[in-house]
């Protein structure tokens, strides 16, 4: 709402955020704060509260493998989904196609629950019979893994979140293409730039913000990664995708060592946390 | 955008494009409808008879009716909870300008969501709600209410303030205000805002995976099992994804105009 004039303040709508922040209490800061409970070795977790589950997993090399993983999963799937959708997004700019079956193309994957997509990933890129090595196979290629492939599962899996989220990308840089000023442009064509060195020079700085914006909103999620992995592989073969989400939940729910889970979410937590700080501090530095 | 080249052969391009990239969904659909023998004919099968057989063997032999009525009653009912927490809210903080909400909202959205599965557990289990209708709304309430909070800000934000004002002088107490005069100026906002709770929360598997009892397990929960039961049915499988799938699909073509524009607007905005 525009600014306020002086004199006509006398209603007050603060009482009608408390829904919200007892919502939010109850559901969020709570559970938030017994999960740091938990982890110190609350609730009989472990005999006196300390820091007894943090020193143990500073020593389990399944925490440290699911870190590389979570980690890996991150930085490849941000770098292809950032790369790949900003070339789409300059490509839908270029010929204005968002309309019709290209637009029905570029919202539906990531509306689809993720749950689906590891599905349909289990009947396409089945080893045996799947669709995908049956296209390999008319190309003269051999046979492929996929997820069974304790080398390049992984990278399967970033590439199916990739088909997911390229598309959100592309969108959000869509959008800020489109906020771009077109005075720059024509100053930049008066100075003779185009093509490549007119997207490095003037494009791409001026998409900074944008780029950082769909970085930190797809880095939130790829930290967390969770349901496609569940669904299809469940962290292996091996332990080749298993993130720190999906041991804290083996662990939590499987294990029952719920103290120890607690502790691997907490340290997750601060990892997230850690990646929105970093891209944040970032931020001075793009903006124009 | 008059001023962009358009050649002859873009369009084609791009449908051909689009097609591609959506062939996992069509195979999907076209996978629900083969015979069990088809759906795991090697080489694929791309011409065959369809059939409703696995549509039927899905509803007939299994719960899945139910599981399907379950995710409408938890999406529903988190969705409408969502709404009735975050319009007030979000009215309050437009109007008073609070900055905190927004960060601790953000907060929230970072956390992990198996953070506050395992205290969750252990709440609504001493609580006697374990497994309940109730622990899944809840939980799902925390995707829906602050989702449905940052997608009505920027509508009341645009909201002119001189219409609350006008409230005022006539007397109007702030709930008045809010439902009689501005919520009929934010009415696209709350549209938008329910069709993506309802999404969200019916895409959402973590929640409900660990905290569905046997008789409140959703669509998502449910079509997880299929797979782990030895032999997979492929057609079976398939079906159930294509009935999960479509609600989303459904509702998202009702606001892709928004979404388009919208939703990268928001996301550059914040």
């Amino acid at each position: 709402m525009p600014p306020r004039s002086p004199g006509q303040q006398a209603m007050s709508a603060r009482w009608m955020i408390l829904p919200a922040v007892v919502m939010t209490l109850a559901m969020v800061i709570f559970p938030l704060g017994f999960a740091i409970y938990l982890s110190l070795g609350g609730n009989g977790t472990l005999p006196a509260l300390g820091l007894g589950h943090y020193s143990r997993l500073m020593a389990d090399p399944a925490f440290w493998s699911a870190l590389r993983v979570t980690l890996v999963l991150f930085a490849v799937a941000l770098v292809l989904q950032l790369v790949l959708g900003t070339a789409l997004a300059l490509a839908l700019n270029r010929y204005n196609v968002v309309r019709g079956l290209v637009r029905t193309a570029i919202l539906s994957p990531f509306m689809l629950p993720p749950v689906v997509v590891g599905m349909i990933a289990i009947v396409v890129l089945d080893p045996g019979l799947g669709a995908a090595n049956w296209i390999l196979e008319s190309l003269g290629l051999p046979h492929f893994l996929w997820l069974a492939s304790p080398r390049w599962s992984l990278l399967v899996v970033a590439l199916i979140d990739t088909w997911q989220w390229t598309p959100f990308v592309a969108l959000i840089v869509l959008g800020g293409l489109q906020a771009l000023p077109a005075r720059v442009y024509e100053a930049a064509e008066i100075d003779g730039a185009k093509g490549w060195s007119l997207f490095w020079h003037v494009t791409l700085p001026l998409l900074g913000p944008t780029l950082l914006t769909a970085a930190v909103l797809r880095s939130v999620d790829l930290l967390r990664f969770f349901d496609i992995i569940y669904i299809t592989t469940q962290g292996g073969p091996g332990n080749a995708t298993t993130t720190l989400n999906i041991q804290a939940y083996k662990l939590g729910f499987d294990f029952m060592d719920v103290g120890y889970a607690s502790s691997v979410m907490i340290v997750l937590a601060l990892i997230v946390l850690g990646s929105v700080v970093f891209f944040a501090s970032l931020r001075k530095k793009v903006s124009w | 955008m008059s001023d962009t080249p358009r050649s002859r052969w873009s369009t084609p391009v791009f449908t051909i494009g689009a097609l591609l990239f959506m062939s996992p969904i069509l195979w999907m659909a076209l996978s629900s409808l083969k015979s069990p023998q088809e759906v795991t004919a090697y080489p694929p099968k791309l011409l065959f008879t369809p059939t409703a057989a696995n549509y039927a063997e899905l509803f007939g032999r299994t719960d899945f009716l139910h599981n399907t009525f379950n995710s409408f009653v938890v999406a529903g009912a988190s969705t409408l909870l969502g709404l009735v927490i975050a319009i007030p809210a979000a009215f309050a903080i437009s109007w008073h300008r609070m900055v905190w909400p927004a960060t601790v909202s953000l907060f929230a959205r970072m956390a992990p969501g198996t953070l506050f599965l395992l205290p969750w557990f252990i709440m609504f289990s001493k609580l006697g709600m374990a497994g309940g209708y109730t622990a899944l709304i809840l939980a799902h309430a925390v995707i829906t209410m602050p989702l449905a909070l940052w997608i009505l800000l920027p509508y009341l934000d645009a909201t002119p303030r001189e219409i609350v004002e006008s409230g005022q002088i006539d007397g109007c107490r702030s709930g008045t205000i809010l439902i009689r005069l501005v919520l009929p100026m934010i009415y696209p906002g709350i549209v938008v805002a329910t069709i993506m709770s309802f999404v969200f929360s019916w895409n959402y598997f973590l929640f409900a995976l660990a905290l569905s009892g046997f008789d409140t397990k959703t669509a998502i929960v449910a079509s997880f099992n299929f797979i782990g039961e030895g032999t997979t049915n492929w057609g079976a499988l398939m079906a159930a994804a294509t009935v999960i799938a479509l609600p989303p699909l459904v509702l998202t073509f009702t606001v892709q105009r928004w979404l388009v524009s919208g939703l990268s607007f928001g996301a550059v905005k914040g």
